[in-house]
């Protein structure tokens, strides 16, 4: 029974050695700094991963609320629309109208929403 | 193309698509200003037109959605409770800050949303409808026990009770995935005959930390000890509306996922969990009441006794008998009433003291307002289990079933809890009735300086309305209440009958 696991193990493992190895790698094969270059870039250029943000951050780090609100409006209507592409692979084949009252239901509801949410102003950029 | 639907039983959905095409609505009233002020009109039609469906379906016994819903006596009763309760909150909620700072219909939609989670809730037998309809009923709680933007207490509970539900429904989210690697299916009636298959969850591991796992989420939700420590935290901090429908609504739809999970899909195991549920039930009743006594906040103590009351109902699912869901159900209506009665005085006596719920600020009531002072003290008497009022008689028909199914000990567990229960009830009463009057307290103060600032389109500084005992909206639940505690008391067969029905339903699973 329990060998049914030995995946999640393998996969464990993966992950920890595909990770190690990134972090690692970077300090080995990365640019160093420079010598005397106190440059908040360079300094930036010794983090495992260059995102444009700072990977550590402080605890008083202030958040955009204006970008949260938007972050989360986009991953809420984002995963709402990955449902619609199931349905478009089997409305040829189902041949019912059924199935197309049935997304327009859906994607009315999800119009709603997104009234909401626009009359609101919580998509104005504030 | 043709039109070939499946077949769905739109007549048993009907609750469920009553709901949602009123939070629709609600919705999108509170986004144009000419029909915001309907709100709750629209909130009282849509739980009208939903209790109307409910009763409609009565005797329904049907599974829905491929078996992933299914309504019967015991859905049917239990999403009745939870819709009175919603519509409780939405007549003590009129003209609450909490409710005018959040914009009114949002408010409400939120209230309307988890009440669709809790009506999914009752009806479930799949352990995806079981999860999706917990997380509804619990997402739009979290947000409506922070809408009192203004006070840091209301905040704090919102955010405390985010963590702690979140933790909750983790751990149950954890245990369902055990249970469905110890029985290959997701239905109730599917993990029943998987499980039956198997040889029992104390000599299969995956299957006893998937139970135990399962138990703990729910033990958070219907706040069983030791899972209860947010419960006081939260209910005193929440806005009272708020804390009278979490208080009565999430018990009754979390019980009823509770009886079905354990009765129907773990019905094998009964013999093997009993004793595991029967120390919970018994550890909620001694930490509930003992940590009622020492309370002065009237909502804190509430709060506790909840605890304690979650206990006497988690005894009826120890029994796994008929009998023992039947007094559960009878107990959980009987507390909707003894609840909704309290909490109506309480709120009333919040806005006329600036929102201060210490019990000291009951002082004299008696002789001031006797029709406040008449629904808290019947209702305190109710929550103890005193005569004639319906607490007594749940009380009886619970201890009764535990007897009958050899329980002895834990019914008398029940009796010693009552006992102690007194100690923090009667003093409510004595405060009521046998204190001067006049030296109610100063309401709390409140720092402006460390509020947190006004979002756009909220209003309302705190305020008093030293009328509101005389609002109507107010005054009608706790009264109503207060006659339905006192009427199933003396007369107890119409809700005996309503409890039962919910009984029947599950005759197949259990004797």
């Amino acid at each position: 029974m329990l060998h049914q696991y030995l995946p999640v193990l393998v996969f464990a493992a993966l992950g920890i050695l595909v990770g190690g190895a990134f972090a690692t790698l970077n300090l080995v094969l990365g640019p160093k700094r420079l010598k005397g270059d106190e440059s908040s870039a360079a300094i930036r250029q010794m983090d495992p991963y260059e995102c444009g943000l700072p990977s550590e951050i402080s605890k008083t780090f202030r958040f955009g609320v204006s970008f949260y609100l938007v972050a989360m409006l986009f991953i809420l209507f984002d995963i709402e629309v990955v449902f619609l592409y199931p349905v478009g692979a089997i409305l040829k084949s189902t041949d019912s109208v059924f199935v197309l009252a049935e997304v327009v239901l859906f994607v009315a509801l999800l119009f709603v929403a997104l009234i909401y949410v626009w009359r609101k102003g919580a998509l104005d950029w504030r | 193309m043709s039109f070939d639907a499946p077949t769905i039983d739109y007549a048993g959905l009907s609750p469920v698509i009553a709901l949602t095409v009123g939070l629709v609505v609600i919705v999108l009233a509170a986004v144009f200003d000419s029909v915001r002020r309907f709100g709750p009109a629209l909130a009282l039609l849509t739980y009208a037109v939903t209790a109307g469906c409910l009763i409609w379906q009565w005797n329904a016994n049907l599974d829905l959605v491929s078996g992933s819903l299914r309504i019967d006596g015991l859905a049917v009763t239990l999403s009745l409770l939870a819709v009175i309760a919603a519509a409780v909150a939405v007549l003590l909620a009129i003209g609450d800050p909490s409710e005018t700072q959040a914009g009114r219909s949002d408010w409400l939609a939120l209230l309307t949303g988890s009440l669709l989670g809790m009506v999914i809730l009752a009806q479930a037998t799949s352990m995806l409808t079981f999860f999706v309809g917990l997380e509804l009923l619990s997402i739009p709680l979290y947000a409506l026990c922070g809408t009192n933007l203004r006070r840091r207490e209301s905040l704090e509970s919102g955010l405390k009770y985010l963590i702690v539900g979140s933790v909750g429904s983790a751990t149950l989210l954890y245990g369902l995935a055990m249970i469905y690697g110890a029985s290959g299916a997701t239905g109730f009636q599917a993990i029943s005959d998987g499980l039956q298959a198997g040889d029992g969850m104390l000599s299969d591991s995956l299957t006893l930390v998937g139970v135990g796992m399962v138990a703990v989420g729910l033990a958070f939700k219907v706040s069983i000890a030791p899972f209860h420590q947010w419960t006081p935290d939260v209910y005193q901090g929440a806005p009272t509306p708020v804390t009278a429908f979490m208080a009565v609504a999430t018990k009754a739809a979390a019980f009823a996922v509770f009886i079905r999970f354990f009765l129907v899909a773990l019905g094998p195991l009964a013999d093997q969990w009993d004793v595991m549920l029967a120390a919970l039930a018994a550890l909620s009743i001694v930490v509930g009441n003992v940590g009622a006594l020492a309370q002065t906040s009237l909502k804190r103590m509430l709060g506790y006794s909840g605890v304690a009351q979650a206990g006497y109902m988690l005894a009826g699912i120890v029994t796994a008998t008929q009998a023992g869901v039947d007094a559960l159900v009878f107990y959980l209506a009987a507390y909707v009433a003894m609840n909704v009665a309290a909490f109506a005085v309480v709120v009333i006596r919040e806005r006329q003291n600036g929102f201060s719920d210490d019990i000291s600020t009951l002082r004299g009531l008696g002789r001031e307002k006797p029709l406040l002072a008449w629904p808290l003290t019947i209702a305190m008497l109710a929550l103890a289990g005193l005569p004639p009022t319906a607490g007594f008689i749940g009380k009886l028909y619970l201890i009764e079933a535990l007897v009958d199914d050899d329980w002895t000990w834990l019914a008398v567990m029940i009796a010693i809890g009552t006992m102690i229960s007194l100690g923090y009830y009667l003093r409510v009463v004595a405060t009521l009735w046998m204190s001067p009057a006049g030296q109610a307290e100063a309401g709390a103060e409140i720092d402006t300086a460390s509020l947190p600032p006004q979002i756009a389109g909220a209003q309302a500084d705190p305020f008093e309305d030293s009328r509101a005992d005389r609002r109507w909206y107010l005054v009608a639940p706790a009264l109503i209440a207060t006659a339905a505690a006192l009427f199933f008391g003396v007369i107890p067969q119409p809700l005996v009958d309503f409890a039962q029905h919910a009984g029947d339903a599950l005759s197949v699973w259990i004797s």
